[in-house]
């Protein structure tokens, strides 16, 4: 019964029959869209107290996993088990009476709602009573005893950064103390402090008995938290592992079904240019930012790092005009810049990768092409049919120098994966004659292999002359991939790294303040 | 903002802007269309002092009761992301269905059939919104036909079995000094506000028109919810149609074509976001007494009524307007400051 061991992780042929305690049993999974099959015959069980990961590339299927045990989706066939209970419902609802919470990678929060309200009307009925006072005060309980006693809950949802609202969400899933707590990338939008308050709570479930979910694409993460984990390729189990059993680039491989490094691809030499610098401002002023100096040369990879909420979000919606700011000095391409809106920032030469695909990015209505020529519609210009046909080599480029999987232009954007869909942000900026391109986190909760793409895409645009403003939550990317790297602390330039001294330790010291600061420099 | 550990002493003026209470009426937009209809009142009170006398009073009470609860049922449908275009047409069945009763059911049983007409209507679009899932306009504007072909059939001219006691009870002098259909707005206004804000149910319409996939993401009963908002605005309209009866002593099954386009004026007056998901039962009721006395005020101003609607749309707009322009004149002063 006992599958070949390669070196821990193992792929498998045949599910392990479930031992009589598992909380959790998923057995032979299976999920239609139509003609498409998501999720195909995946089965794997989760003992209490245990962590247990599902991994996987975008389109894997492991979102649709875990909505499936979410009961936010129905299973064509197959049965999911909880505590004994069978789910099959499809209705969250159901699930959450059975003891299952979980914590959605599109938050599934009202944000016209306060904290409170979003944290307390989800269960019970619907003909109980409600005050404001009670559910503040049961929301003040839950997030202090939850050690996230910087979230008001009085606050509005949407006032909260992205990285709160993660938080929040995770705290409700939490309140509804769970047997089984399913957490679907909950750790993508949260900072380094944020994954060890995450690890930290996850630890005090497990040893109630709770079992957890993890999905990650963060395969640091699942060393330290994953207990065992499930690989999924294509909708398929492609292997399992245990704790200590496996390496990084094995999972890779097993996930990529090929030999993958997560190597990240090293900045191309600067080139030595007598061009003005693409980006240079001096001293920028806005909600946010307290006076921020940043020069940009053409062909620069320029990182940003820092906690979340300490300007980032600001200097590049600044940067592109979306929120008004002002300078003392400020260029772009060499051209002095007054007051900035996006279509004038366009026009100069800037592109921009909004922090939310969905909301920011992209009309999800409508098809990929028109997407893609979404900052290029004049308004005199011809539209529809005979325009996607005249920039229909443009966008067969770049949808295909950026492999974006899509039956093509006239699919609806919100079809893609979310991996694709990003790509299609970033993608509508190629070949179109760029000076400075703003990135927003655009690896945030995509698979490895559009990840590497990215980068890729990133490294040839700096190779053509591009400067390129870039924002990562991952410090390991601003190392490895920029040429120089700022961090931002309270809306002002805490340390600005190069050479020898971009290191990670480096990013993340300037990061949580001045204290490790200085050690750099010495 | 929300990240402040330590929120500081604030001075007593803004303190008091941003207690629990206020900052919910900011949030449902609520203190524009309330600053509105208190410069409104004064303007008038100036122009026709006569209007605090007791029969004055009164017949305003009577003209902006109706306006009012048909403005809360559209408020309701407004909240979960819908419009109601058959609001006028369901106050007129309720109407001619009471006023019909009236002639042979005692009181009560009339009332009870009046609001079960409604209720019926309410259901009908509800279903077919929150269950098929066909948009909220469509339903309504063709059950507006068919309900408004109903009411014809029920009663096809003015009539019905009214008695004057009942108007006495709805709209005359029953109560000393304050107008009766003032104290049944009251009433039913109470009576909403705690269905709509102190229970689950009331947070969970919000919801449904913020955001229907997070709602249901979050394991809540989206469609229920809508079917709820559509049932209980249903019966505000229902009671609205009663008054109305009762203040002009006649069933007639024209009588609530008027209140569609004004309850859409006031729900928009109030500051409701017509996405859903905002809006406040006060700033509605403020709303449509400002709206429904506009006519008045100009003839006792002594101005042409022709130009009611113009006025009507003048503060529509400029109350709408004053918050969007008064954002942008703050921004500017805090960015000169800084």
């Amino acid at each position: 019964m006992e599958s070949q061991s390669t070196g821990g992780a193992t792929a498998i042929a045949v599910a392990p029959p479930a031992p009589p305690e598992a909380l959790l049993v998923a057995r032979n999974l299976t999920k239609h869209y139509g003609a498409v099959t998501a999720v195909d015959d995946v089965s794997f069980y989760c003992l209490p107290g245990e962590v247990h990961a599902l991994v996987g590339e975008n389109g894997a299927g492991k979102s649709t996993v875990a909505k499936m045990l979410a009961g936010a989706v129905a299973p064509t066939s197959g049965l999911i088990t909880a505590g004994g209970v069978t789910l099959d419902t499809g209705r969250i609802r159901d699930a959450r009476l059975a003891g299952v919470a979980c914590a959605f990678q599109e938050l599934a929060l009202v944000q016209d709602w306060t904290v409170a309200e979003n944290l307390a009307l989800p269960d019970g009925s619907p003909l109980r009573g409600f005050s404001q006072r009670g559910a503040a005060k049961a929301a003040e309980a839950l997030l202090s005893g939850l050690d996230l006693t910087h979230i008001d809950p009085r606050a509005q949802v949407e006032t909260l950064t992205l990285a709160d609202r993660q938080l929040v969400e995770i705290a409700r899933a939490i309140g509804a103390k769970p047997k089984l707590l399913i957490l679907d990338e909950a750790s993508s939008a949260l900072a380094p402090p944020g994954v060890a308050w995450l690890f930290t709570r996850i630890r005090e479930l497990t040893a109630i008995g709770t079992s957890v979910i993890y999905v990650s694409h963060r395969l640091g993460e699942l060393a330290e938290i994953a207990d065992r984990g499930t690989v999924l390729r294509d909708g398929r189990v492609a292997g399992e592992f245990h704790r200590g059993s496996w390496t990084e680039n094995q999972l890779i491989s097993m996930m990529a079904g090929r030999e993958a490094s997560r190597a990240f691809p090293a900045a191309p030499p600067l080139p030595v240019s007598d061009r003005a610098p693409v980006l240079e401002v001096e001293n920028l002023v806005a909600e946010g930012l307290n006076g921020v100096s940043l020069s940009i040369k053409p062909g620069e990879i320029l990182g940003i790092g820092g906690l979340q909420g300490h300007g980032q979000a600001e200097l590049l919606r600044a940067l592109y005009g979306a929120i008004p700011a002002s300078a003392d000095g400020w260029s772009i391409d060499g051209r002095a810049v007054k007051r900035l809106t996006p279509a004038r920032a366009v026009r100069l030469g800037a592109g921009y990768v909004p922090e939310d695909r969905k909301r920011e990015g992209l009309a999800l209505e409508m098809g990929v092409g028109e997407n893609l020529l979404a900052p290029w519609f004049r308004p005199a210009q011809l539209g529809g049919a005979p325009r996607l046909a005249s920039e229909k080599n443009w966008m067969s480029g770049v949808l295909g120098s950026l492999s974006v999987r899509t039956r093509g232009p006239l699919e609806a954007a919100g079809a893609l994966s979310g991996g694709n869909q990003q790509k299609l942000v970033f993608g509508r900026w190629l070949d179109r004659d760029r000076r400075l391109i703003l990135l927003h986190d655009p690896t945030r909760g995509i698979d490895v292999r559009a990840k590497q793409e990215l980068y890729r895409a990133i490294i040839d645009l700096s190779a053509s002359g591009v400067g390129v403003l870039w924002f990562s939550t991952e410090v390991e990317e601003l190392v490895h991939v920029c040429h120089r790297v700022v961090v931002l602390y309270q809306g002002k330039v805490a340390d600005e790294l190069d050479g020898d001294r971009l290191t990670a330790e480096a990013v993340v010291g300037a990061a949580v303040g001045s204290a490790s600061k200085h050690k750099g420099l010495s | 903002m929300t990240t402040a550990t330590v929120r500081p002493r604030q001075a007593g003026a803004l303190r008091l802007w941003n207690a629990p209470g206020i900052t919910r009426l900011r949030r449902e937009g609520a203190v524009a269309p309330i600053t509105a209809f208190v410069a409104f009142f004064l303007v008038y009170v100036i122009i026709n002092p006569g209007l605090l006398t007791r029969f004055q009073l009164q017949t305003a009470g009577n003209l902006v009761v109706p306006l009012a609860l048909a403005a809360l049922g559209q408020l309701i449908i407004v909240l979960v992301g819908g419009i109601d275009i058959s609001i006028g047409a369901i106050m007129s069945l309720a109407n001619v269905v009471f006023a019909t009763a009236m002639v042979s059911l005692p009181v009560p049983l009339a009332i009870l059939a009046g609001i079960a007409a409604g209720l019926a209507c309410g259901l009908f679009n509800g279903y077919l919104v929150a269950y098929l899932r066909l948009p909220a306009i469509a339903v309504t504007l063709a059950s507006a036909f068919i309900i408004g072909s109903i009411s014809r059939e029920v009663m096809d001219r003015p009539g019905g079995g009214i008695t004057p006691e009942f108007y006495l009870a709805t709209s005359g002098e029953l109560l000393p000094f304050i107008p009766i259909s003032l104290f049944w707005l009251a009433v039913i206004a109470t009576g909403l506000w705690f269905v709509l804000q102190r229970t689950a149910l009331g947070r969970h319409i919000y919801g449904v028109g913020s955001n229907m996939d997070s709602v249901s993401a979050a394991g809540l009963n989206a469609r229920g919810a809508q079917l709820a908002a559509f049932a209980l605005s249903s019966v505000i309209v229902s009671f609205g149609a009663i008054m109305l009866a009762g203040s002009t002593i006649t069933g007639d099954p024209r009588s609530g074509d008027p209140y569609l386009l004004s309850s859409i004026a006031a729900v928009a007056l109030a500051g409701a976001s017509f996405t859903g998901g905002r809006g406040s039962i006060i700033g509605t009721i403020l709303a449509a007494c400002t709206l429904g006395l506009v006519g008045s005020l100009l003839f006792f101003a002594g101005i042409n009524s022709y130009w009611q609607y113009v006025i009507s749309a003048l503060i529509v707009i400029s109350v709408v307007g004053i918050p969007v322009i008064w954002k942008k004149i703050y921004l500017a002063l805090r960015k000169a400051n800084s």
